[in-house]
């Protein structure tokens, strides 16, 4: 967090952040905050910036869902200069690929350009979203 | 940031004045405050999200669900919102179809 809250840094040579939380829905705020923050750095736009809060935001909700009481949630912001790619993953005693009907799944397709689950070990379920830049760059 | 409510009469409405962010650690006490109202037999309730400043999914749900218990009592769930960003969400789920959104507590209570 102290990295992505110096003004100095610029986000362009940071290529990957990764962030460790409980997975509590408490700490949700948290990294809505830091996804908003590092599109900022990336001049998104106030839109595109919503944008990424609200899909981060749904992705970890549904992680949450089936994560292991008292396990960690973690988030890994991948950045380059047109877009973000969030990588994040829970631990689940028996991890399966979330229903993809309902409202949450609705917002994140309609706020990602790419959005993905997949369950990379026995009890490791996984979400990688990515957002573009927008092509046409604000001052 | 916490979600803090508010509840008052309007009329033959209640209006719950909802400040702060709804996620999913917030939303089970908004489901909590309409299930009260309903089991309190206040059928005609306004949701004023005017000072919400985060709304996803979940918080939908939990208005969808108000929703689905009033008009089992042949009862309304209305909506004050006129921020854009939390209209977005409405429309991509398709809920503006659903709700009757308004762009005051006096628009809302004056219909039913």
């Amino acid at each position: 967090m102290t990295d992505v809250a110096d003004p100095p840094v610029d986000v362009r040579d940071v290529a990957e952040i990764d962030m460790s939380v409980p997975a509590e829905g408490a700490y949700l705020s948290v990294l809505r905050t830091a996804a908003a923050g590092l599109a900022a750095r990336l001049n998104f736009t106030l839109d595109d910036i919503e944008d990424l809060r609200i899909a981060v935001d749904e992705a970890c909700s549904i992680l949450l869902a089936q994560a292991i009481a008292g396990s960690r949630l973690t988030c890994a912001f991948h950045m380059t200069e047109d877009s973000v790619t969030v990588r994040a993953s829970v631990r689940a005693t028996s991890p399966r690929i979330p229903s993809r009907d309902g409202f949450s799944w609705t917002v994140l397709t309609a706020l990602t350009s790419r959005v993905e689950f997949d369950i990379r070990s026995p009890d490791l379920l996984l979400i990688e979203l990515s957002h573009q830049r927008p092509v046409v760059g604000l001052a | 940031m916490d979600l803090s409510l508010d509840t008052r009469a309007e009329g033959e409405h209640t209006v719950v004045s909802v400040a702060g962010e709804i996620d999913v650690y917030t939303a089970p006490k908004l489901r909590e405050a309409l299930l009260e109202l309903v089991n309190a037999g206040k059928y005609h309730i306004v949701v004023d999200v005017e000072r919400v400043e985060f709304l996803d999914s979940t918080g939908l749900g939990v208005l969808v669900g108000g929703l689905k218990r009033v008009r089992a009592h042949n009862g309304t769930l209305q909506v004050v919102c006129t921020q854009e960003r939390l209209l977005k969400i409405f429309r991509i789920t398709g809920l503006t179809k659903v709700f009757a959104l308004h762009g005051s507590v006096a628009e809302a209570v004056a219909e039913n």
